[in-house]
């Protein structure tokens, strides 16, 4: 029996050898990440030093925020994106064939669509760091932490998606939402204490805030995991509550889709 | 014990018009893919289903191969129950569809076929060697490399039945393989059907070519309209005219080409 890391491995290289072959995606995702950092720096230069949302520069502020922000909404944008093509193609049904369960296949395949975004984020918060100087004083042990959990909750919203857009063919519904609503209360580019109360009510059901929060803390204040307890305990639960509850709703689906003939549907 | 059992099998599809029907015109209701079908084959059968468009043959393959479900009925793959245990069906079963397009474009043939071999267990240490023989097996040696984006139709198909091969399945599903097909490599694919026969793989292979059913089959069935019309063996020297005789026959449908004559 192949392992599931082997399987896992055969999908990281089947997206890698896809990205390197398409010579011009690289290039322009290298360029969006420069043309966007240079705004948010600019913004943040036009806003003025005294603005110091939480205590923290505008440009760290934002380079975090949009960062964690692009992370989350691609990822599952760009996972939504291969499951819509694979069944447009007909190779979901194809895929649904082979000996690997359907779940842990989604699950393999979702994971390195993150991967590949995690790679941007890194790239991103480098060049933050590298080109436009915005000053961090990292604590790894935290953003590890903060980045493992986000992962998992990023990786459920990814697998929500996927569920609706097979059971409902409106994945691309349900991320044009959340992605907007996310934007708002998330505290991607303002702290959500600015935010009116019922609003901010919201937000704090938001894990995306929890996220972005957390990695302000340990990236750019270097607050030890014993300092960020809470916020971490809160992602943690999130995690391990949104990701086991995504992958049995994403099993019914696809067994609802395959009894009602509807995996292919687009 | 019988490789593939369909017992009283019954498929329906739901028409569900959208929200705003009085927009358009989409039709609601439900089609009947199959209606209570019963067959079985034994091990090394190589059955060619046989029926007009919409008769049920690809809703047959897709239920064998568990992308689809029954809604009434049982089907059982080498003892395995498809709602019950769809795991182990797919261990046993390889299926090449009529869907062209179902690869990952921008990578070669060989690189598709590794890729389809890993979820499908094969073995690291076999892989190599397994996607280099199905290759061959289906012509595709000199294009092993290229990417699949610039594959002909006939190409698909070849590396379709060569997915379905790599994994080398007691139970092999194929539908409308030789369609896109030209005459030297149909000739070639039906040898291999022969061997694999040999070799003790279930075959069972959506057709509308009447040769194709005489040249490999050991047996036919006759779909039209959800309805097993027809589950008999292929006689010793029948010819495709004969065969085709007998499918305008027992379908009731008008052979146009046979009037003109």
């Amino acid at each position: 029996m192949t392992s599931t890391i082997d399987k896992l491995l055969a999908i990281l290289r089947r997206d890698l050898l896809t990205a390197v072959r398409h010579r011009s995606g690289f290039v322009v995702t290298l360029v969006g990440v420069f043309m966007e950092l240079a705004a948010f720096y600019f913004l943040s230069r036009a806003i003025g030093p005294s603005f110091h949302p939480g205590g923290i520069e505008y440009f760290p502020f934002l380079l975090v925020g949009t960062g964690l922000y692009t992370f989350f909404v691609m990822s599952a944008q760009s996972f939504l994106s291969s499951v819509q093509e694979a069944q447009q193609t007909g190779t979901l049904e194809v895929l649904m064939t082979t000996s690997t369960a359907p779940a842990e296949l989604i699950v393999l395949s979702s994971i390195s669509a993150f991967a590949r975004n995690l790679a941007n984020l890194l790239i991103y918060i480098f060049a933050g760091v590298a080109v436009f100087r915005a000053s961090i004083q990292a604590n790894f042990l935290s953003c590890a932490l903060v980045l493992l959990f986000s992962l998992a909750i990023a990786l459920s919203l990814g697998i929500a998606a996927a569920t609706l857009q097979v059971a409902l063919q409106k994945g691309a519904a349900l991320l044009w939402l959340l992605s907007s609503g996310l934007w708002l209360l998330s505290g991607t580019m303002f702290p959500i204490q600015s935010l009116p109360r019922p609003l901010e009510f919201l937000a704090r059901l938001v894990p995306l805030s929890y996220a972005i929060d957390g990695m302000r803390r340990a990236l750019l204040e270097g607050q030890s995991p014993a300092a960020m307890s809470k916020t971490l305990a809160i992602l943690a639960a999130f995690a391990l509550v949104l990701l086991p509850l995504a992958l049995v709703v994403l099993s019914l689906s696809l067994r609802r889709a395959r009894q009602n003939g509807t995996l292919s549907y687009y | 014990m019988d490789s593939v059992v369909f017992e009283s099998v019954r498929k329906i599809f739901l028409h569900r018009p959208a929200l705003f029907n009085w927009l358009g015109r989409e039709r609601s209701g439900e089609t009947v893919a199959l209606k209570d079908v019963s067959f079985s084959t034994v091990r090394a059968e190589v059955l060619a289903l046989l029926g007009p468009n919409g008769s049920g043959k690809t809703t047959t393959l897709k239920l064998i191969s568990t992308v689809l479900l029954p809604d009434g009925g049982s089907v059982r793959v080498g003892g395995y129950d498809t709602r019950h245990n769809a795991g182990g069906v797919r261990r046993q079963v390889g299926i090449a569809i009529a869907t062209e397009r179902s690869f990952f474009p921008r990578l070669s043939a060989r690189e598709n076929l590794d890729f389809f071999a890993t979820l499908d267990d094969v073995p690291r240490r076999e892989r190599r060697q397994r996607t280099a023989e199905v290759l061959t097996d289906t012509g595709l040696d000199e294009q092993a490399d290229t990417l699949v984006v610039k594959f002909s139709s006939g190409m698909y198909q070849r590396l379709g039945i060569a997915r379905a091969l790599v994994k080398r399945p007691s139970v092999l599903l194929l539908d409308e393989p030789t369609r896109s097909m030209d005459a030297a490599t149909t000739a070639h694919f039906w040898a291999t059907i022969r061997a694999l026969a040999g070799q003790q793989t279930t075959i069972l292979l959506a057709t509308h070519n009447f040769a194709e059913a005489i040249a490999v089959a050991d047996r036919l069935l006759l779909l039209h309209r959800g309805e097993l019309l027809a589950d008999r063996p292929i006689k010793t020297g029948e010819s495709a005219s004969a065969l085709r005789s007998f499918y305008f026959r027992i379908t009731g449908e008008i052979d146009e080409a046979a009037l003109k004559v």
